[in-house]
């Protein structure tokens, strides 16, 4: 009984992270209606950030934070206002842009790749004093930096929630996604939107990656695992739906760590692909029913 | 002038190309250029295969090697178990590949765009992830992650395996322009008709009577028994399949992205791609591969950014545009030559 309910507290902990991490992803497609494959390579480079800064300078990996998040929005606002943009001007009229899915996927490809070429292939992690940090209720152990993320994911996710909802640049967002051609009348400037939405999107990643580096290793294929869970998530939620992505990471979290206490790690994850297509033939709006606020 | 004349560079110039792709292997014998050419075949090949759902019809499909896998998979078990040849397992297993795009299609075609090209990715993870834990179906070991050696039978014609590289060149060579006609039929039909009016409005195909559902499953079953083909012939040229491998999504983007850059829905698209990918990612792969592995996917990523921000319909079209423009003056030479025969 104590193993089922420490499985459950492990799996809502890191469940949080994943659903940040599909956060970013749902906001970019909430704007752009795009899905974007190097997702999970643009939080590998959060991560490797994070790793660098915090073992070149010896700062607080959570202190790192404040160079992290604004690097990684540089970095995203930068791949969309000189990559994705052109093509997506070019696509305006399709309503599938297939180009923008493709060119990302390149991007997953050249990123992973120059990552195992620069770092090589090692497994690396940030050794910090409460590393092994634990905290004891009863019989059950939570890991430090774990509950951190978890609340550092909850704190993150409700400024996030504010700041689409209290500031202009939040309501041009959102705007946005509704309608862009209306937003565009309106007096928004779309493309700069997209970049912002984009920007955004990735500094949440890179916002996840600095919380992960106490307690998760870094290397270069990391985004992988992530890339897919995040995509399970945001069909699991709607895609779209901000609430939808934190509760559809929970979900994931929780069947990743309570399966795994009767199942190996990888027919687990055969069981996660089952929920997700599962979901996508039978109710591809997710199954919350939660529809994207946008 | 009688249009199939080999005095016309529209004939003699395709039929040339292809006859110097017959004679290489008898001019050039260097294993490791033929073993090159091999693979731009096979690629090509995988790709004209997979251009008939996602070029034709548009449906991207990020999933290919799933079919791959099936196939490598069938010939070889029938093989070791039954040592069936696999000429005729190569069979089983492409029909066996159809018969799983048609499962896989026929939920995964209810879905649009980016939907479809992830339900098409979590089936081949899904498979994968089972096979390469699946030691043994039935009693049969597959050996999941581990992989499988094809029982080596030296050089034989019967047991497909060879020890040169020119039976495998002409194997593939002549599976290239069987796939490069299959599509060509497909694209005259009306059932190739069918499936571009699917790619660009599927409405409006579909209030004109298109069958949408059969007509999108039956591109997937000719495309997944082709590619299932592929699959044998890779488990024979390596003697040796694995998961990772043989299943594994990078092949399965590769294969797009050669479709992408060298002309999604053309004819000659999937060849085109093939002969500037291919030979660029071996050979990073042979020279940085060692010390750094993956390489190589960095200049396929690379490409496809610049292929998709400059030429968004891939290479297909500058290079049929030089094409054409050789031809017309080799023909403007040749009418000078006949003077006073009225060329047209």
């Amino acid at each position: 009984m104590e193993m089922l309910l420490q499985a459950i507290i492990n799996g809502i902990l890191m469940g949080s992270v994943y659903g940040l991490t599909a956060l970013g992803l749902t906001l970019i497609f909430g704007v752009m209606k795009v899905i974007n494959f190097a997702h999970g390579s643009c939080l590998m480079v959060g991560m490797f950030a994070s790793y660098w800064f915090v073992t070149l300078t010896g700062i607080d990996p959570y202190l790192a934070l404040i160079v992290v998040v604004p690097f990684c929005f540089a970095f995203g606002y930068l791949i969309q206002d000189t990559l994705i943009s052109p093509v997506f001007k070019r696509e305006k009229g399709v309503r599938e842009p297939f180009g923008v899915l493709l060119l990302t996927s390149g991007l997953w490809l050249v990123l992973d790749n120059l990552a195992l070429l620069l770092f090589g292939a090692n497994f690396r992690s940030i050794k910090t004093p409460y590393s092994s940090l634990s905290y004891q209720i009863g019989d059950i152990i939570i890991n430090g930096p774990r509950l951190y993320a978890f609340i550092g994911t909850i704190a993150g996710a409700y400024l996030f929630h504010l700041f689409l909802k209290k500031t202009v640049m939040g309501q041009a967002i959102r705007a946005t996604g509704q309608d862009r051609d209306v937003a565009g009348l309106m007096g928004v400037n779309v493309y700069r939107i997209y970049s912002v939405a984009f920007g955004i999107g990735i500094a949440i990643t890179g916002f996840v990656g600095g919380l992960l580096t106490p307690f998760y290793y870094v290397h270069p294929t990391v985004g992988y695992v992530f890339d897919i869970k995040a995509f399970v998530i945001v069909v699991l939620g709607g895609l779209g739906s901000i609430p939808g992505a934190l509760l559809g990471g929970i979900i994931i979290g929780l069947i990743e760590s309570v399966v795994a206490q009767f199942l190996t790690a990888t027919w687990t994850a055969a069981i996660t692909y089952a929920i997700f297509l599962a979901v996508l033939f039978l109710k591809p709006e997710g199954i919350l029913g939660l529809k994207g606020e946008w | 002038m009688n249009r199939f004349s080999l005095t016309s560079p529209r004939v003699y110039v395709p039929l040339g190309l292809v006859v110097i792709l017959f004679v290489i292997p008898l001019v050039m014998r260097s294993p490791i250029f033929l073993h090159l050419m091999i693979l731009i075949f096979f690629y090509a090949y995988l790709t004209l295969s997979w251009n008939i759902v996602g070029g034709f019809a548009g449906q991207v499909s990020l999933g290919h090697t799933a079919f791959t896998g099936i196939g490598a998979y069938t010939s070889t078990l029938l093989f070791i178990q039954l040592g069936l040849t696999p000429w005729i397992g190569m069979f089983a297993g492409a029909f066996l590949a159809a018969l799983m795009a048609v499962i896989i299609g026929y939920p995964c075609f209810k879905l649009r765009g980016a939907y479809f090209a992830l339900s098409t990715i979590g089936f081949l993870e899904a498979f994968r992830i089972v096979v390469e834990n699946t030691n043994e179906v039935f009693g049969i070991p597959i050996k999941g992650a581990q992989g499988m050696e094809v029982p080596l039978r030296g050089d034989s014609l019967l047991y497909f395996q060879f020890l040169d590289k020119e039976p495998y060149y002409y194997i593939i060579l002549i599976m290239m322009f069987i796939a490069l006609y299959v599509t060509y039929r497909i694209s005259k039909s009306k059932f190739g008709y069918y499936l571009l009016a699917i790619k660009n409005d599927l409405e409006a195909a579909e209030s004109l009577g298109v069958n949408i559902a059969h007509s999108k499953l039956k591109a997937a079953a000719i495309s997944g028994f082709l590619t299932g083909i592929g699959g044998t012939f890779y488990a024979q040229l390596i003697l040796f399949i694995d998961p990772a491998n043989i299943i594994g999504a990078y092949l399965a983007f590769e294969i797009v992205f050669i479709a992408v850059i060298g002309g999604r829905g053309t004819l000659l698209g999937p060849i085109l791609g093939s002969f500037l990918l291919v030979p660029v990612s071996e050979l990073t792969r042979v020279y940085l591969g060692g010390t750094y592995f993956g390489v190589h996917l960095i200049v396929f990523g690379a490409m496809l950014i610049v292929v998709m921000l400059f030429l968004p319909r891939g290479i297909n079209d500058s290079v049929l545009k030089i094409y054409h423009w050789v031809i017309e003056k080799l023909e403007r030479k040749g009418s000078h030559a006949l003077e006073g025969v009225a060329s047209r």
